[in-house]
């Protein structure tokens, strides 16, 4: 049996938990409106463009350069994202095109470095169990940041992701609404990326909120979803990836671990939904007929 | 691009808006809430915030997880701003709903809505804000008999509270049921006076040349109205309402002076 509980009491293990926490927070608000707004491409496109940020960041200076580097390619490229995205027509074009060309950029100049293989392996799967303090201190400050841009104007927010031209004509300033957006989903990448690797950023930003939409018909009860799927399945994710190393000896990257087991929660909870809505609808198909039996 | 275009609206009356398909109307109410520009000498238009438009078609996601009452609460985002709604404002929202005859589909999901029933929630959207200038755009389009009336008597009950409506439509005889004066526009103004006064075959031909259909001798109507119908089934109407931003200057002479 794995032990979820026990070994938590270690330092090293407490550190990740309280990130995979913070992270679940951002999941259920900025992971949300992602969700809402079907920005999913975005938040891929901002992994991608997150990425030369980190190495440019580590070639400059090194470990402590990863999250400036990060953050100045995220909030540069929320610009750029939001430009395109308003040209409309062939915007999806337009973002591939820009993140292809930032991505490249990234993987040019890491390649030049002589141990890049390891490097490389860092930066895409993360360093969830080595990060220390100060690193974790930063992420939390970043998604704060991001959970607080996106909680402010909430309401605005929804609005405008429910009913574009209806918030365009109510006055909402939207241009302003999808810039705060966009940024707000680029420091909850580069919050993540440093820690769970940039290529499970996704399961973090997108699946909570997807597991959620699937179970509840409410924004409310939808965050709160997010917020308990992640949470758990972060923890969980941990503990798993602990048992593998510490009883069987494999060595899994812990932020792949946690990506897995939230995609397998989420299909776990999707089939529960489709479950219950059956046996709903059957229970009101027999209600009917029982109703034109009574009559 | 509309051009030479003088009118303004009172308080407590309604001015239909009359025009073939393109002839500037979806880009009037555009220019009247700021989203396409104009180069207008006098322009007298009360605050965003004090505008309620229906829109032609929505752009409203309806697989949305929200209520119609969530909905129509959104109405109140201009006047709050950052705040979240209290119980005032929900109170004004289930009054508007009220208003529009959806009482009992107030917790039901947007989207699980008939097409009529989302119609007379978006317009319940636009009251909830508490506007002085209420603009329709082709409210009537597409309602059966029933919910026609239940908006001719929301018409009548915003009139009686003072409010000043502006309403586009191809049909004639619901302008005359329900609008006091009448603007018909084709690309420039053609006429504006009291209703009966512009609906006369003469004007009425001169605006929709070949589509005007005098029948037995005093009944005026206009075959345009199912051309705009359908329109909208492919997507035309979207592309007429989406369209104003992008237009250039209009030059409306005088406008709508719902303020005074």
């Amino acid at each position: 049996m794995i032990d979820i509980v026990g070994p938590f009491a270690l330092p090293f293990l407490q550190r990740p938990l309280l990130l995979l926490l913070v992270l679940a927070v951002a999941a259920a608000t900025v992971g949300l409106l992602v969700n809402l707004r079907r920005l999913e491409f975005i938040g891929d496109g901002l992994t991608h463009a997150v990425f030369p940020g980190l190495v440019i960041g580590f070639v400059i200076a090194g470990e402590p350069g990863l999250l400036p580097g990060a953050l100045v390619a995220a909030v540069l490229a929320a610009l750029a994202l939001t430009a395109v995205e308003r040209r409309g027509t062939g915007g999806e074009t337009g973002i591939a095109i820009l993140l292809t060309s930032f991505f490249s950029v990234g993987v040019v100049i890491v390649s030049t470095r002589s141990d890049y293989a390891g490097q490389l392996q860092e930066l895409f799967f993360g360093r969830l169990l080595t990060i220390t303090d100060a690193q974790l201190g930063w992420s939390a400050a970043i998604v704060a940041l991001a959970v607080a841009l996106v909680a402010l104007g909430w309401r605005q927010q929804v609005f405008r992701a429910f009913d574009p031209a209806g918030a365009e004509a109510a006055g909402l300033r939207t241009l302003r609404l999808d810039l705060v957006a966009n940024i707000a989903v680029g420091l909850f990448v580069v919050a993540a990326a440093s820690s769970v690797g940039v290529l499970l950023v996704l399961a973090v930003l997108i699946v909570p909120a997807a597991a959620a939409r699937g179970v509840t018909g409410r924004i409310g009860a939808a965050a709160l979803v997010a917020l308990v799927f992640a949470a758990v399945t972060g923890w969980l994710g941990l503990a798993v990836s602990f048992h593998l190393s510490v009883e069987l000896g494999v060595d899994a990257a812990p932020g792949a671990t946690v990506a897995t087991l939230m995609v397998a929660a989420y299909l776990l909870v999707l089939g529960a939904g489709a479950l219950v809505r059956r046996a709903g609808s059957a229970r009101s198909r027999a209600g009917v007929a029982a109703g034109t039996a009574a009559a | 691009m509309l051009t030479g275009v003088s009118f303004d609206v009172r308080p407590g009356e309604a001015v239909a808006l009359i025009g073939p398909n393109g002839a500037g109307k979806s880009t009037l109410l555009a220019g009247l809430i700021g989203t396409a520009a104009h180069a207008a000498e006098r322009w007298v238009v009360p605050d965003r915030a004090d505008i309620g438009l229906l829109p032609q078609t929505s752009t409203a996601d309806l697989d949305f997880p929200v209520t119609l009452e969530d909905v129509v609460l959104m109405g109140r985002t201009a006047r709050l701003g950052m705040r979240w709604p209290g119980r005032a404002d929900r109170r004004i929202a289930r009054d508007a709903i009220e208003l529009v005859g959806l009482g009992p589909q107030r917790r039901t999901r947007f989207g699980a809505l008939s097409g009529g029933q989302r119609q007379r929630g978006l317009l319940a959207r636009a009251l909830a804000g508490e506007p002085r200038l209420v603009l329709l755009d082709e409210p009537f389009n597409g309602l059966d008999r029933a919910s026609r009336d239940a908006l001719l008597g929301v018409i009548e009950r915003l009139k009686a509270e003072g409010v000043a409506l502006l309403i586009t439509t191809h049909d004639l005889d619901l302008a005359r049921a329900a609008c006091e004066r009448t603007l018909l526009v084709n690309g420039e103004q053609v006429a504006f006076d009291e209703t009966a006064c512009v609906l006369t075959l003469e004007q009425v031909e001169r605006t929709f040349a070949a589509h005007a259909i005098e029948i037995d001798g005093h009944t005026l109507a206009t075959t345009e109205h199912h051309a705009s119908e359908h329109a909208e089934h492919h997507g035309l109407g979207q592309h007429e309402a989406h369209g104003a931003p992008a237009a250039p200057a209009e030059r409306p002479g005088a406008a709508s002076d719902a303020a005074r």
